[in-house]
This record gives structure tokens, sequence and C-alpha cells, in this order.
């Protein structure tokens, strides 16, 4: 008896620790978002009233129109083109049998443990070759295709069921009629999860953004934020008030995809 | 019309040959049933037939033009999937209308036909749901909806009533021969399931191995077998199969040493031999006799079978004449008439 309520203590206490290590970082930038600079270094935890001031601060001192909508169409873009590019990889993968099959893709497995700063330098050195530094499309272009992404694909057609591509060949459809047609709208759980997933990636991208995105008018929100700090006496008030507003359209999207992002995570096919 | 041929038709994945040269002949509006163990390649065989898979060799007729190499579209079949193959993101109409909007029909002929295929199964209620609002028997006439529509010449069913429950299986195979009626065009059904295919087929084709062991009429299979695989492969309950030994008077059976069987066909003497005799032709007026002993009683109320037992280790089962009476451990004379007895050779092949 006592040593269930013991246990169960412990577990309540776990939980609350790991739920206060998850929560307090988000609640402390929203906090901070309203208190002065000064407030904040002394630790104040509590709502301020600077909240306008920040505001002010940072629309004057950062186009935050044109760094959106940068950060935005990058983001966006990028999703696009990689669940576009992935998705049809992971089916592929799936749906073809080969002899070269698993070879090629453990293959891009293996290549999952390049770290991506030992590939920075020689991508900087082909995008300057493409004369495409300080674009969108070099930050887009090396993220599209997504080994991960492609992995989850393939996972996740494993459960789409063969019968329907084969129901689907003999009512008269093309292979890509079959993609478009039939797997896209079975799969839109996981295009959902992974729409949330890159999406994030993209937004929050900052290293290699940081390389190769040159001139103020191109910069990225993350890249824009971590100059902010960078300035002799950082005001956190205004820099806390813009990861706020950075933070936003990532919870915007996993809001409105939370169902789907559920059933594709658990990998339903219904 | 549209009967179809197939000419020593093979297929193998890499050195794997599933099918081994099938010559089949189908006639236009029959119904034709594949039957035959789990990997006996009949649902291989279905899936070429479909365009689903290459014919590494061999060649296919669906009606007199050559289809080795035709898209499954345009070769004028429909099938029907096991696991019913519905697209799940649709409702029951467009599920039924997809082909024919594929193919350009024009709207008010889906319409059509996609009304016609509901009137024929019933399934106007359901028009606007889901798939996954449905059970698995209305799922299954979706099915069947979504291959009428298309008025194909041949239809495919690839173990249609497999994901069914008992009851319901035998409700959608009454269904089935009523829609061949109905339909008439030629079906072509796989099935592990011999009642199935004994109750629905025009012509059953046994296969085993990828080969076909035989074809023919449900009856014909039944009474007068080729080999020992048909023999013991249909029938419910199965064909009784005895080892024994032909002597210069019949044949000596292992399991009941001390009588001689007469048997309906000449055996050279000391030729070893398997004796059939299906359970139902145990006949109380017969004029040859085992002796056995009854070790289960299954009562069915119209039939009762007993599985008895002769000197040797083999189980027979005979049907009793509906002998309410008998009981376990009792001694019973199974009586039959000689003429009944199917012999097969050591090679299988039944001897004629």
């Amino acid at each position: 008896m006592t040593l269930a309520l013991v246990r169960r203590g412990i577990v309540y206490l776990l939980l609350s620790i790991a739920a206060f290590v998850s929560i307090f970082p988000f609640y402390w930038m929203v906090v901070g978002a309203s208190n002065t600079s000064a407030d904040i270094i002394r630790g104040k935890t509590s709502l301020g009233s600077a909240l306008l001031t920040n505001a002010t601060a940072f629309f004057t001192q950062v186009d935050a129109v044109r760094i959106f909508w940068n950060s935005g169409v990058i983001a966006v873009v990028a999703t696009v083109l990689t669940l576009a590019i992935s998705s049809l990889a992971g089916y592929g993968f799936e749906m073809f049998r080969s002899r070269v099959r698993e070879r090629i893709f453990g293959f891009l497995l293996l290549l999952l443990s390049v770290p991506f700063a030992a590939m920075m330098v020689p991508l900087f050195v082909m995008f300057s070759q493409a004369k495409l530094v300080n674009t969108f499309a070099a930050v887009i272009l090396p993220t599209v295709a997504s080994i991960f992404i492609i992995f989850y694909f393939r996972q996740t057609t494993k459960a789409f069921p063969t019968e329907l591509r084969d129901a689907a060949k003999i009512d008269g459809l093309k292979e890509w009629q079959i993609f478009l047609f039939v797997y896209l709208p079975v799969m839109r759980s996981t295009y959902a999860a992974a729409t949330i997933i890159v999406f994030m990636a993209n937004w929050n991208n900052y290293l290699w953004p940081l390389v190769v995105l040159q001139t103020a008018e191109n910069k990225t929100i993350t890249l824009i934020l971590s100059g902010l700090t960078a300035a002799y006496t950082p005001d956190y008030g205004l820099i806390l008030f813009g990861t706020v507003l950075a933070t936003l359209p990532t919870i915007l999207i996993f809001f409105l995809l939370q169902r789907r992002f559920v059933e594709g995570m658990l990998g339903a096919v219904k | 019309m549209s009967g179809l041929k197939l000419r020593n038709v093979k297929k193998s994945f890499g050195s794997v040959h599933v099918i081994k040269g099938v010559d089949l002949d189908i006639e236009d509006k029959q119904f034709v049933v594949f039957v035959g163990p789990s990997g006996c390649g009949k649902s291989t065989l279905l899936r070429m037939i479909a365009g689903l898979e290459q014919i590494s060799s061999g060649d296919l007729f669906i009606g007199d033009k050559r289809m080795n190499d035709v898209d499954p579209a345009q070769r004028g079949i429909a099938m029907v999937f096991q696991s019913y193959a519905l697209y799940p993101h649709m409702t029951v109409r467009e599920n039924m209308g997809f082909a024919l909007r594929f193919a350009g029909a024009p709207k008010e002929e889906i319409a059509t036909r996609v009304a016609e295929a509901a009137r024929i199964l019933e399934l106007g209620a359901l028009l606007d749901r889901k798939p996954g609002q449905l059970s698995g028997g209305q799922r299954q006439r979706v099915a069947i909806g979504r291959a009428i529509v298309r008025h194909p010449d041949v239809f495919l069913f690839d173990e249609p009533l497999s994901n069914l429950d008992a009851e319901l299986r035998v409700h959608m195979r009454i269904e089935i021969a009523r829609l061949h009626k109905e339909l008439n065009t030629t079906i072509i059904y796989v099935t592990h399931d011999q009642v199935e295919a004994m109750t629905l087929a025009d012509k059953i084709v046994v296969l085993r191995d990828g080969v076909i062991e035989q074809a023919g009429s449900p009856l014909d299979l039944y009474d007068d077998p080729d080999n020992l695989f048909v023999a013991g492969f249909i029938g419910s309950p199965k064909m009784n199969l005895l080892a024994g030994t032909a002597e210069a008077g019949g044949i000596r059976l292992a399991d009941f040493p001390e009588q001689l069987v007469p048997s309906p066909v000449a055996v050279p003497a000391g030729t070893a031999v398997t004796v059939g005799i299906r359970p139902e032709h145990f006949d109380p007026t017969g004029s040859a006799a085992l002796e056995t002993t009854v070790e289960i009683i299954e009562h069915l109320g119209g039939e009762t079978y007993a599985y008895a037992r002769g000197a040797g280790s083999s189980l027979l089962t005979l049907a009793t004449d509906n002998n309410r009476t008998l009981k376990t451990g009792e001694r019973y004379q199974a009586r039959f008439n000689p003429a009944s007895l199917l012999v097969f050779g050591q090679d299988g092949k039944r001897l004629r």
C-alpha cells in the first residue's frame, strides 16, 4: 500500500520535473517579452509592463515584414519540395522490387551519419560556382532530398495496401496517377506529420542560412534574432519579443495539423 | 466472344518457378474456379490474367486477342480483391465510378452505370458513405459493384469471401452465383475452399505447385478424379485413403489385413496401391465390408459421421446413413459397394 503510494509519488515527481523543464523556457520567453532587459537579467519571472516598449523597439530595429517573408518563403517552398521529392522516393523504394534496392537504401541511411558541418564547405563551393550564394535557392536546395523524410515515407508506405495499387492499375491509372490520386490522399496523415517536422526544421534552420545568406535583405528570422544577441548590450526584452513572434508560425502549423500529426506518427492507414 | 486461352503459360521470380506451364481453355460465360492449397500459384495465375504480373513465357488470349503485353485496364477485365481494396478516401459512389471517370466517360453515363450496379447489389442507401463506415459484407458488395460498373468481359475474383465470417460467406456465395446468372459473363474465381469451388463452378481447375492437376466440372472431379491429390482435395468430409497391395483375388489393405477387398479394376498382383473411398459411399446395403471399432461420433442432424478404426492406425470417416443409435466403442461393419472404390497407383495416378 505505502510502497505503491511512494512509487506513485516518485513517478509524479519525475513527470513534474520533466514538465517543468519543458514548459519553463517557454513561459520565461513569453514573460520576458513583457519585461525590460534589466528585469530579465535580475531574474524576474512574472509578467511585466514593457510589452509595448519591446514591440516598438523590435519593429523599429527590424524590418519584420521582410524578415518574416524571407523565412516564410524559404520554409514553405522547402517544405513543399521536400515532401514532394522525399515522398516520391519513399514510395519508389517501397513499391518497386529491385536487386540493388536495399543496398542503395542502406547507403542512404549511412549518409545520415555525416554531420552537416562536414558538408558545409564543399556545399558552399558548389553553390558559389553555380552563382547561387545569397539566394533562397541556396538555402532550400540542400534540404529537399531529406534522407530522414525518405526513410519516414518508406516506413509508412509499408502500411499502404498494395492491393489498392493493383486495383488502381486495373482501373486504368498510370503510376504517377496512382501516386497522386490514391497514395497521396490515403497517406495524408503521414504528409501532415512530415509537414510539421520539415517546416519546423526549415523555419528554425540556422547554420546553413548563416553561411549562405549574406545581405541583410535576404536574412531569415533566426539569423536576425541571433544578430540581436550579438549587440554590445543586448536588449533581452526585445529579443524575447522577437522569439515569441518567431515561434508563432510553428505553433500555428502544429495546432492546425495536430490530429493528423498524431495519426501520422502512429502510422495510421485506415 | 470472350473466352480465354492460356497456352504453356509460365511465371518465374528469378530462379523460383511459380507457374510451370499452364494450358487452359475457358469458354465464354463460364464460371471457372481455380482451387488449390496455399502457395499453389492460383492467385499468381489470376494476377497474370489481370496483367498485374508479367507472363514469363507462353501466351494469354482473351477473346481472340493476345493480351500478354496489354495494359490491365485495356484487357476488358475487372477484379475483386480479397481485402476489397476500396479507396478509403472516396465514397461508395466515387469508388464505383472511379475507373469510368479515368476512362473519360461522360458524367451521365457514370451516374447511370453506378445506379445500375447499386440496384443489382442493393447498395442504393450506402452510395454516399465511405468504406470505413461499411461492414465487411457491404465492402465486398461495393468491390463487386466497382467491377460491375466497368461492364467487363471477364470478372476476376481473388479469394473474395476469405475475410468474411462463415454465415456471410454462405450468403455472399449465393449472391455471386445469382450475379453470374444475371450478368451472364465469364468469371474466374480463386479460392482455397473446395466447398466454394464445388458450389459455384461450371469448371474447376485444381492447381498444385504451379501445375494443373485436373480441370473439369465439379461432379467430374468428384466422381472421377485423375489422381490422389484431386481425390483428397475435392469432397467434404475428405475421401478415405488406405494403403494396400494387389493380390490375385483383390486388394489387401494394410489396416484390414484379415480380408481381401474386391478391386473394381484389374491390378497386377504385388502392386502397391492406395484405395480411396468417400465417407458417403459407405452403405449398409453394400456387398463388401470392413470390420471397425467406432471411436468418435459426429451428429449433424441430417447425417451421422463415425470415425472408426480397423486393426491399423488410420481413422476412417464413415457416413452411417444417419444411424443415431451408434455408440463409441461399438463394433461397426462398414459396408460398401466395391464399384465405388477408386484405386491409385504408387505415383498417385488413378488406375482405371
